[in-house]
C-alpha cells in the first residue's frame, strides 16, 4: 500500500500528462488577451496628440503603415515561441540566436520599456480620475496627479503581487464596453462634424489614409515611433498558442481579428478625433486627448455628460489593464534573467502564499514611482511634459527589442529558410524586413533627438532633447549593469548560443541531419 | 484504484489544518490519499515559463512537506502527490474525478465570504461545483 509517489518523480510526469487544461484559451479569449494587452483605449489617450504632433492630418495614415512592421515582427514572435515555447521574452530568444549579451540587452530594454511607460500610465489614471470626479483643477495640478498616480502604481503593484486576476468573462466585458465606447466616440464625433454642429470641424478626407506627406522622413519615423508605442502588446495574442485549443488554428486566427480590431479602432479613432477641431487641437491637449474631444463632441448636458464619464471609465479600466500587462511582465523577465543567472537571485524568489515573484514586483513598483517623482521634478525644474518624455522615448526602447527579436528569428533558423517558400517569407523576410525597418526607425530618432526642436515646444538638457536623454539613457544605463554582474556570476555568460546543429525546423519536427566538417550555413 | 480520498494543498496553514483531517479520514476507511497542488499563472502578462517552473519548484516542496506531515499523523496511510498546471479549483475537481474519489478534503478559507467571492476562492469554488462530497476543515480555535 506503500505507494508515496515523490513529487519530482513519478508526480512530475503526471503534471506533464495532463493534457489540455480546462481554462484552456478559446479563440475570443486569445483574442481578448491580445487587444487587452494592448490596451486601446488608454494608448490612444497616451499617444494621440503625439501621433498629430509628428504627421499631422496623416494620423489615420501612420496608423496602418506602423502597424506592417509589427506584423512582421508577430510572424518572427510566433516561430520563435515554437522554438522555445511560453516564455514570450526576447531574453531567451536572442540569447539562444545571437548570444548571451544581445539577450541580456534584449530582456533590460523590454523591462526599460515597462519602467519608462510607467509614469504615462500613472499619469493618464490619475488625470482621468480626476476628472471623472469633477475635481478638474487637481486633474491639471502635476503634483496632485503625481501624488494618485503614485496611489495607483503601489495598488497595482499589490495586486500583481497577490496574484488578482479578472475571470476570463469580466475581460471580455471589460474589453468589449471600452470598445463599443471609442465606436460610439468615433461615429458619434463624424455624425456631429458632417451636421456641421462643431466649429473648428474638418470633414475628413481620402487623402488621410494615403501614405505620403508625412513631414518629411523624421515625421515618418517619429509618428512610426508613437504608433510602435500604440500596437505594444498585441504580439501577446501571438505568443498564448501553448495555451490554446487548437494551437496551429487558434492563434493565428485570434492575431488575426485582433490585429482587424486594433488597426480598425486606431484608424476609425484617429480620424474622428481629428475631424472634430483639427490635429492641431489634439497637439495641444495631448495629456487629455480623449476627454477634451469627448466633452467638445458629447456637450456638456444630460446624456452627454453620462457619454463623457462612460469614456474616462474606458480609458481608466484600460489603463489599470495596461498596468498589469506592464508590471506583470517586467518582474517576469527580472524573474527569468535571474533564473538563467543573467540577474542577481533576489529577483527569482518566490512568495509561498501568492506565488508570485513578490519581491521583483515590489522593487519593479517602487522604483517606477521613484521615476515618476524624478519625472516630474525635472519637468517643473526645466519645464516639459512628463507623459509627452515617456511616450517618445517608450518607442525607442520597443524598437530595438522588436528589431532585435526580428533579426534574432532569421539567425536562428537560418538553416530552414531555403527548405520552403513559407519558411523563406514567414521566417526569414518578413522579420527580417521588420527587425531592419524598426532598427532604421530607432537609429533615425536617436538622431532626430539630438536636436531640442523634438518636442513642442523644443526643450534641451546640455543641448539635445529630455526625451534622448531618458530614452537613451536608461537604455545605456544597462551596459555597465551587464558587465558588473558579469564580474559577479559569469556563468550565464559562459552559455553561448544555441548550436546550429540541434536547431528544430520552424514548423516542428526533427532537426536537419548534422552539418559536415567544414560546411558552412550562410 | 478508485476512492481515494483527495487534499487541496497549498502550504498554508489552512491546508495544514485539512491535511490532519484528511489522514484521519483516509486511515478510518482505509483509503489512499491524493494531495493536489494546482497553480496557472496569469496569462495576461505574458512570460509564464520560467514562473511556471518556479511554481512547480514550490509545488513539489509543498508535496514533500504534506507527505511528511502525513507519514507524522499516521505512517500507515499511503500518500500520493499531484502537482497539476491549473487553477487549484480546476486541478482538486479533475483530480477528485480521474481517482473516483470517495471525498475531497480543503482547507476553510481565512478570508471570509465577502473577499473570497471576489478575489476567487479555490474552496468556494470546490464546494459548489463539486459533484462529490466536500469536507471543509477550520482552523482549530485558538486556545
Amino acid at each position: 500500500m506503500d505507494t508515496d509517489v515523490s513529487a519530482s518523480g513519478g508526480a512530475g510526469g503526471a503534471v506533464e500528462s495532463k493534457g489540455l487544461k480546462a481554462g484552456a484559451l478559446g479563440l475570443a479569449s486569445a483574442t481578448v488577451v491580445g487587444v487587452a494587452s494592448t490596451a486601446p483605449g488608454y494608448s490612444l489617450a497616451a499617444s494621440l496628440g503625439l501621433v498629430t504632433l509628428y504627421v499631422g492630418l496623416r494620423s489615420p495614415a501612420i496608423m496602418w503603415i506602423a502597424f506592417i512592421p509589427m506584423a512582421c515582427i508577430a510572424s518572427a514572435f510566433f516561430y520563435l515561441n515554437r522554438a522555445d515555447p511560453d516564455c514570450g521574452t526576447n531574453f531567451t530568444w536572442v540569447s539562444r540566436a545571437i548570444g548571451p549579451k544581445s539577450g541580456w540587452m534584449g530582456g533590460w530594454s523590454s523591462m526599460i520599456a515597462d519602467l519608462v511607460i510607467m509614469p504615462s500610465l500613472a499619469y493618464i489614471a490619475a488625470s482621468y480620475t480626476f476628472q471623472l470626479l469633477g475635481l478638474d483643477s487637481m486633474a491639471n495640478s502635476q503634483w496632485w496627479t503625481l501624488a494618485l498616480g503614485i496611489v495607483f502604481i503601489m495598488a497595482m503593484t499589490w495586486i500583481c503581487v497577490v496574484g488578482i486576476e479578472l475571470s476570463a468573462r469580466t475581460q471580455l466585458i471589460l474589453l468589449s464596453t471600452e470598445l463599443a465606447v471609442l465606436v460610439l466616440f468615433s461615429v458619434w464625433a463624424l455624425i456631429r462634424v458632417y451636421a456641421n454642429q462643431i466649429p473648428g470641424s474638418i470633414h475628413p478626407s481620402w487623402s488621410w489614409l494615403a501614405p505620403s506627406d508625412f513631414g518629411g522622413v523624421s515625421g515618418l519615423t517619429g509618428g512610426v515611433l508613437v504608433v510602435v508605442f500604440l500596437y505594444w502588446g498585441w504580439d501577446t495574442a501571438v505568443s498564448v498558442n501553448e495555451e490554446c485549443e487548437d494551437a496551429n488554428r487558434v492563434p493565428g486566427l485570434a492575431a488575426v481579428l485582433s490585429t482587424f480590431i486594433l488597426v480598425g479602432i486606431y484608424v476609425i479613432v484617429a480620424i474622428a478625433a481629428q475631424a472634430v477641431k483639427g490635429p492641431g487641437f489634439l497637439t495641444n491637449h495631448s495629456n487629455d486627448v480623449l476627454s477634451a474631444t469627448g466633452s467638445i463632441i458629447f456637450g456638456t448636458s444630460g446624456w452627454g455628460t453620462l457619454a463623457e464619464k462612460l469614456l474616462i471609465i474606458a480609458v481608466l479600466s484600460s489603463a489599470a489593464a495596461s498596468c498589469q500587462t506592464t508590471i506583470l511582465p517586467a518582474a517576469r523577465t527580472a524573474l527569468s534573467m535571474s533564473t538563467h543567472k543573467a540577474f542577481p537571485p533576489v529577483y527569482s524568489e518566490m512568495d509561498r502564499r501568492y506565488l508570485t515573484p513578490a519581491k521583483s514586483t515590489w522593487i519593479f513598483g517602487i522604483i517606477s514611482s521613484v521615476w515618476f517623482a524624478l519625472l516630474v521634478i525635472a519637468s517643473r525644474l526645466y519645464g516639459g511634459d512628463v507623459l509627452l518624455w515617456s511616450v517618445s522615448s517608450v518607442g525607442l526602447m520597443i524598437s530595438y527589442y522588436y528589431g532585435q527579436t526580428g533579426i534574432a528569428c532569421a539567425i536562428y533558423y537560418r538553416r530552414y529558410l531555403f527548405t520552403s517558400v513559407k519558411n523563406f517569407f514567414l521566417v526569414g523576410l518578413l522579420p527580417l524586413i521588420g527587425g531592419l525597418s524598426l532598427g532604421a526607425v530607432f537609429v533615425k530618432s536617436v538622431w532626430d533627438m539630438t536636436d531640442a526642436a523634438y518636442t513642442d515646444p523644443p526643450q534641451s538638457w546640455l543641448g539635445v532633447s529630455p526625451v534622448l536623454w531618458i530614452g537613451l539613457g536608461a537604455f545605456l544605463g544597462g551596459i555597465p549593469l551587464m558587465f558588473w554582474w558579469q564580474s559577479k556570476d559569469r556563468t550565464f555568460f559562459e552559455r553561448g548560443r544555441d548550436p546550429v546543429d540541434g536547431r528544430p525546423p520552424p514548423e516542428g519536427g526533427e532537426p536537419l541531419p548534422p552539418l559536415v566538417a567544414n560546411e558552412r550555413v550562410l | 484504484m478508485a476512492g481515494e480520498i483527495i487534499l487541496g494543498y497549498d502550504g498554508l496553514e489552512e491546508s495544514r489544518a485539512a491535511l490532519k483531517a484528511a489522514v484521519q479520514v483516509a486511515a478510518a476507511f482505509g483509503r489512499h490519499l491524493v494531495v493536489v497542488f494546482g497553480y496557472e499563472p496569469n496569462p495576461l502578462g505574458g512570460e509564464v515559463r520560467d514562473l511556471r517552473h518556479a511554481i512547480r519548484e514550490i509545488g513539489a516542496k509543498f508535496g514533500e512537506e504534506a507527505t511528511q506531515l502525513a507519514h507524522g499523523f499516521d505512517a500507515s496511510v499511503a500518500v500520493e502527490v499531484e502537482l497539476v498546471d491549473d487553477r487549484p479549483a480546476e486541478a482538486i475537481l479533475r483530480a477528485a474525478e480521474e481517482h473516483d474519489a470517495l471525498l475531497i478534503v480543503v482547507g476553510a478559507e481565512s478570508r471570509g465570504p465577502i473577499a473570497g467571492s471576489l478575489l476567487g476562492s479555490a474552496t468556494y469554488q470546490v464546494v459548489h461545483r463539486s459533484p462529490r462530497p466536500v469536507l471543509v476543515v477550520p482552523l482549530p480555535a485558538e486556545p
